[in-house]
């Protein structure tokens, strides 16, 4: 892979890497007995590690093929090859918390294994590493192949992916040496930030120009929203974790956002980034896999236009229904749940075109479970956003709040929509990027889509009964209208479900084990093909113009 | 200008664009979908109007119903008050006796004391109410400061070593590791106590251990937990002749008591439960010890 | 028509761009700059503390292990919320709390007024093993804590900014940082006086973790945790809460 930069792209791609390993350095120095020193050493070890494979590879032959006339696939490869072991290692964690809220003492006597902390190297290792890989290696491949173009950097590309996955490790090291903000979904510490605000920002100016190369004039409905997924995030990012840092060599900072207003800003924050990490990029995913999949046209075009803009409009106000009842004022709160409710239409658009896009191919869903995967996901897509906005409603919200149910819904979305989406697209991707006839087995993927299927429904059925139960015994009176149950009454009756949760995620993690797999055999033992010409840029400026 | 073609499947023109394989049709936004955008559009204008919605500056929209949450849950909580009012003053105002003879307000009792000991009790003293090692049992007989509703009501108002003014004190001193008795004499009055619920122990070889003890007793101990060792409900002293202990009956643990002394802390409820709650406690506490044979 | 003008958009990626930052910006502005600018949103609370510097350290220990991710410090306007826990939660209780952590998940119950429930030793001996004093309990054990020395070599640097950041702390506050978490959780040495001069008579002074000399990450986390709730006296003014001061009479 190296080998096809040229060599004073190497020389560049070893100088990046000589800055990082020295802020590694600073941050070693500086945190000598603290846990950035440790982070230091994370950095070293990561910077190391790629310049030992950059300096290996340094001396290769200069690449002799004309680079334009082909897609840019490898750090895409890389990309999938980064999210399928991200999706192992953040399933695995979530399985282990399930298993710990049933079975309190599976831990070692040590701080890293506590709840607590392993929480967060879950929703981080599912939603940035193995969600965040799958976005970026998509959208870099359909952003080439809407627009005919190839990636608009050499190096850039690796620099977002290794640069991300960087963020992503020190997040999820930091969680176990007691590095973290607690502010949900945005964990990481103040220098962590920093580092993904210059990545994120390489990652936009990729993404523009490469689209500013296209040699189709219109810019494809999956590039709108893997554009506002990146900007957004970009947005939110910035001003959730707006922070001080106690001192240059300290990990620890404090928000510049104090309590209320924290609050609004936490979960402007923390919905947005269900909407536009979760959802806006995987729709980007699902516009461009399902109906190359399917091979059928978009059923509604100006359905698309309504769903973005609705979607990106309307999305923004509903962070406050993470709010109803607190200390947050009440007409924030309303507003948050009438935009929550009027934001369903154009959710239930963007998966009513999907499915609607199925017309004509539902023979094919039938006997292709990739196709199925990602029909699935649009169903969980109308469940989730379904539920979600009737779980905006504040009485609704009353009964809801702080209780399982929130999980349950979490996971239709997460382990329905996201994952699925991705393991769809991903295995309509991997034949092709690898040049592959097909994937190894279609039995397993048969496999992986059941089990996936059963521990959805298993995760999501038993956080349903449970997290309702546990409301409803909060709130229970007696005849006399005293309250009916103590809080460790309702504990109690959680456990059965907790059980049965670790036995719902415990199959979907089997799934994803099977299409790791499933994955690598592809690659390893899977007769090559030839390249097709329908799957190079158009190197010949040939303008389609209007 | 593309060249728009149309589907076979839907009938349907293509956008004319092509990316990659990928097409679009043409297809109109289905009525439904307008008609929900609107219905949810009504049903949003119309919260906008009723509750507090819009920011204006430095103030907001307060709605034509002018709510507030938090007015809004006061009269709720004002409302259930009121309802519960009839049981609420026979509870606070009827004297312990009455109510405890009355069987209906006991089941009013036993129902609301449940939660109220579940939710503030039973980290302690356990969901059952029999306590572990250092949070004494409260279903048995054996009482520190005594097991009739008033008393329990005041151990719960004031607390034991508790920040409230009036605590009731209970402080074991720490005769060993403040050096008022040697190990010596830590060890022999340990095992005279230790003796007392445990006749069998006083065997031959032990017998000068426990008479020494009993000297040690009546000098230092006796002052607290009476003569015949059988506590002082003033003092919070428990009874040492019975095999119920608050922190352990083994001779181990004895010694331990002995010789770092105890200072048990139960904590206030005056400020954080109302005399109803405290009351309606106090009568579960005492039934759950009465139903105990 | 919008077609129109949106199949022009489609051609600028620029444009694009600009039309997102543009629709995506009006909800978060409109929601939260007001938070700032009506007063109403945070409550007046004129005897509001500061956390000591223990108790600051110990809230960095609540955030470090995320006990967020079980317990929430945010009782809402609900009628069985109010009655299991107390008065709701006001937002000028979390006016210092950076982040704030009002929590999103009650895996375990509600800590927002867990101050002065239960004893420094019930703290203890539960953090150490939960089920040693709740046998129902899935709380993680938290042992460590009463082994690991408290750091306060830094301690005034986090006042300081916090004072940067508008809490109200003074130079005074800030310079005797590390000495005064020291005092608080030894009542008896030399330390102490000093913290009830800076930070008020309310002030708990106790060996948290049952040992005066040592200052260990125990002592700051019960000592945050005996605090809660009991920096201000707000949440229980102007309330029919019924965990109002009791008058016998009525
Ligand atoms: C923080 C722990 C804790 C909590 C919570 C607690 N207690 Fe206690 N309680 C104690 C301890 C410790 C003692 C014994 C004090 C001693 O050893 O002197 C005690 C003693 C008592 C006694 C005196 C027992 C006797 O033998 O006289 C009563 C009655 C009592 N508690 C009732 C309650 C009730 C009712 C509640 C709930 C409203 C409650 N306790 C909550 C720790 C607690
Ligand atoms: C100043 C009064 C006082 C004196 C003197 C005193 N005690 Fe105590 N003792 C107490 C109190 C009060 C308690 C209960 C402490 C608590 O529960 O927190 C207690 C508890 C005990 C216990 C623990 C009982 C249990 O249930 O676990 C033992 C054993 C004991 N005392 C033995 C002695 C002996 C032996 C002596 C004399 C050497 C002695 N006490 C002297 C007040 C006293
Ligand atoms: C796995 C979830 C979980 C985590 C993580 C957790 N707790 Fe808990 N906590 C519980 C549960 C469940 C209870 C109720 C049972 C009990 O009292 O142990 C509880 C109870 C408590 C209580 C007593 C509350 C009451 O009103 O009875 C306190 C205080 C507490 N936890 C503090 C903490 C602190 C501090 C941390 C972090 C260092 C923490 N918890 C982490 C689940 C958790
Ligand atoms: C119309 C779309 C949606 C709406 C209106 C919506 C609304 C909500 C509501 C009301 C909550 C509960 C907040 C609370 O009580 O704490 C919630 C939580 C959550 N939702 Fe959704 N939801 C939508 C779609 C989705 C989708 C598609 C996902 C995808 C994964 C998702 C992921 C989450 C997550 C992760 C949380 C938990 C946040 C937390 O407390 O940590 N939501 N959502
Ligand atoms: C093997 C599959 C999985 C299992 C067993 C699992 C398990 C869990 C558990 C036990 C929790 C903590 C719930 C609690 O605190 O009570 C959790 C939280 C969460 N998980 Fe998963 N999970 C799985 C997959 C995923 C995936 C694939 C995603 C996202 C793409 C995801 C996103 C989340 C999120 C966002 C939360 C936080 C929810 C909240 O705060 O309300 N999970 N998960
Ligand atoms: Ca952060
Ligand atoms: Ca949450
Ligand atoms: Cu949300």
């Amino acid at each position: 892979m190296i080998a096809k930069l040229t060599s004073s792209e190497r020389q560049t791609a070893v100088v990046i890497v000589l800055l990082v390993a020295i802020a590694g350095i600073a941050m070693a120095a500086a945190g000598r007995n603290a846990p950035l020193g440790v982070h230091g050493l994370v950095v070293i070890l990561f910077a190391g590690a790629l310049l030992y494979s950059l300096l290996s590879a340094f001396y290769a032959p200069e690449p002799t093929e004309e680079r334009e006339e082909s897609y840019y696939d490898d750090p895409i490869k890389v990309g999938i090859v980064l999210a399928m072991a991200w999706a192992l290692f953040g399933m695995f964690m979530g399985v282990w918390i399930a298993a710990q809220l049933a079975w309190p003492n599976l831990v070692f006597d040590a701080a890293w294994s506590t709840f607590g902390r392993l929480r967060p190297t879950h929703t981080t290792g599912v939603i940035f590493g193995f969600g965040g890989n799958a976005l970026i290696a998509t959208s870099f491949h359909v952003v080439q192949r809407t627009s005919r173009a190839r990636l608009a950097g050499q190096i850039s590309p690796w620099f977002v992916l290794f640069g991300f996955n960087l963020f992503c490790v020190l997040a999820v090291s930091g969680y176990l040496i007691g590095i973290t903000q607690s502010k949900e979904y945005a964990e990481p510490e103040w220098y962590a930030d920093l580092w993904l605000v210059v990545v994120w920002v390489t990652y936009f100016l990729l993404y523009i120009r490469t689209l500013a190369r296209r040699k189709e004039p219109h810019i494809y409905v999956a590039n709108w929203y893997f554009m506002a997924f990146i900007l957004v995030v970009a947005i939110l990012h910035i001003v959730n974790n707006l922070a001080l840092p106690i001192s240059w060599g300290s990990a620890k900072s404090y928000t510049i956002w104090p309590g209320v207003q924290d609050a609004m800003v936490q979960w402007w924050y923390g919905h947005n980034a269900v909407a536009f990490f979760l959802t806006a990029g995987f729709l980007g995913m699902l516009y461009y896999y399902l109906p190359v999949r399917a091979g059928r046209p978009i059923f509604s075009y100006r359905l698309s236009i309504l769903s973005f803009w609705g979607i990106t409009f309307f999305y923004m106000w509903a962070g406050s229904h993470h709010l109803h009842y607190t200390a947050l004022p009440q007409w924030v709160q309303t507003l948050g749940m009438t935009f929550s409710v009027m934001l369903l239409v154009p959710s239930w658009a963007s998966a009513g075109n999907a499915l609607l896009t199925l017309n004509g191919a539902w023979h094919k869903v039938r006997d292709d479970a990739t196709l199925r995967f990602m029909m699935a996901a649009a169903v969980f897509y109308g469940i989730s956003t379904f539920e979600g906005s009737f779980l905006a409603i504040r009485p609704v919200n009353a009964l809801s709040h702080y209780t399982d149910w929130t999980v349950g819904h979490v996971h239709a979305g997460a382990l329905g929509w996201v994952a699925l989406i991705s393991f769809g697209s991903i295995y309509t991707l991997v034949p092709s990027l690898w040049k592959r006839e097909r994937m190894y087995s279609p039995a397993l993927i048969e496999w992986h889509f059941w089990l996936a299927i059963a521990g959805t429904l298993v995760y999501v059925f038993a956080m349903w009964n449970s997290g309702i139960l546990q409301g409803l015994m909060w709130r229970t009176y007696t005849e006399e209208g005293s309250l009916a149950y103590s809080f460790l009454d309702t504990l109690v009756a959680m456990y059965p479900y907790y059980i049965a949760r670790t036995l719902g995620g415990f199959l979907f993690f089997a799934g994803t084990a099977i299409g790791c797999y499933n994955i690598w055999m592809t690659i390893r033992l899977v007769p090559a093909t030839v390249v097709s010409e329908a799957d190079l840029p158009a190197t010949r400026a040939a303008p389609a113009g209007e | 200008m593309a060249i728009e073609e149309r589907d076979s499947v839907t009938g349907r023109e293509t956008t004319g664009h092509e990316w990659n394989g990928i097409k679009e049709l043409d297809t109109p936004i289905p009525r439904g979908v307008l008609m929900f955008l609107i219905v949810t559009h009504i049903w949003a204008i119309a919260w906008w109007f009723f509750v507090p919605a819009w920011p204006l500056g430095t103030t907001y929209t307060k709605g034509l119903l002018g709510v507030d949450q938090k007015t809004t849950v006061e009269a709720q909580i004002v409302a259930a008050r009121e309802e519960r009012a009839a049981i609420t003053r026979r509870l606070e105002s009827e004297p312990y006796d009455t109510i405890l003879a009355d069987e209906q307000l006991m089941t009013v009792v036993r129902g609301a004391g449940r939660q109220l000991f579940g939710d503030n009790c039973a980290a302690c003293h356990g969901t059952d109410g029999r306590g572990r090692a250092g949070y004494p049992d409260l279903t048995d007989d054996d009482w520190l400061w005594g097991g009739g509703p008033e008393l329990i009501e005041q151990t719960m108002r004031v607390g034991i070593n508790s920040r409230h003014s009036d605590s009731r004190i209970a402080m074991m001193p720490a005769f060993g590791r403040d050096g008022m008795l040697e190990r010596e004499q830590v060890r022999n009055v340990a095992t005279y106590v230790y003796s007392l619920s445990n006749p069998d122990y006083s065997t031959e070889q032990n017998v000068a251990t426990i008479e020494a003890g009993r000297e040690v007793f009546a000098a230092n101990c006796a002052s607290c937990h009476g003569d015949n060792a059988a506590g002082n409900r003033d003092m919070g002293a428990p009874n040492l002749t019975d095999d119920r202990w608050v922190y352990g009956g083994d001779l181990q643990t004895i010694i331990n008591s002995v010789h770092g002394g105890r200072e048990g802390h139960m904590p206030t409820w005056d400020e954080r439960l109302t005399t109803t709650d405290m009351r309606t406690l106090a009568l579960y506490v005492h039934d759950l010890g009465r139903r105990q044979p | 028509m919008p077609e129109l003008f949106h199949r022009k958009l489609e051609r600028s990626a620029i444009g694009f761009v600009l039309a997102i930052i543009a629709a995506a910006s009006v909800g978060g502005i409109v929601e939260i700059a007001p938070l700032f600018t009506i007063d109403e949103t945070v409550e007046e609370a004129p005897d509001m503390r500061v956390y000591t510097p223990l108790e600051l350290a110990g809230r960095n220990i609540y955030v470090r292990e995320g006990c967020y991710a079980c317990h929430s410090q945010m009782i809402r306007t609900l009628r069985d919320e109010v009655e299991r826990y107390g008065p709701y939660s006001l937002a000028v209780e979390s006016k210092y709390d950076r982040p704030m952590l009002w929590g999103s998940k009650r895996t375990g119950p509600d800590l927002a007024r867990i101050g002065g429930k239960y004893s420094d030793a019930w703290h203890v001996a539960h953090l150490i093993n939960p089920r040693d004093v709740v046998p129902e309990s899935n709380m993680p054990a938290y042992g460590f804590l009463g082994r690991t020395a408290l750091r306060t070599d830094e301690l005034a640097d986090h006042l300081r900014v916090q004072k940067t950041l508008g809490v109200p702390y003074t130079d005074e506050m800030v310079e005797n940082a590390a000495r005064d978490a020291y005092g608080q959780a030894a009542p008896d040495s030399d330390f102490a006086a000093g913290v009830t001069e800076r930070y008020g008579d309310a002030t708990e002074m106790s060996a948290f973790d049952g040992v005066a000399t040592q200052l260990t990450e125990m002592d700051a986390l019960v000592a945050y945790l005996q605090v809660l709730g009991r920096l201000t006296e707000a949440a229980y003014q102007n309330t029919v809460a019924p965990q109002e001061a009791p008058d016998p009479n009525d």
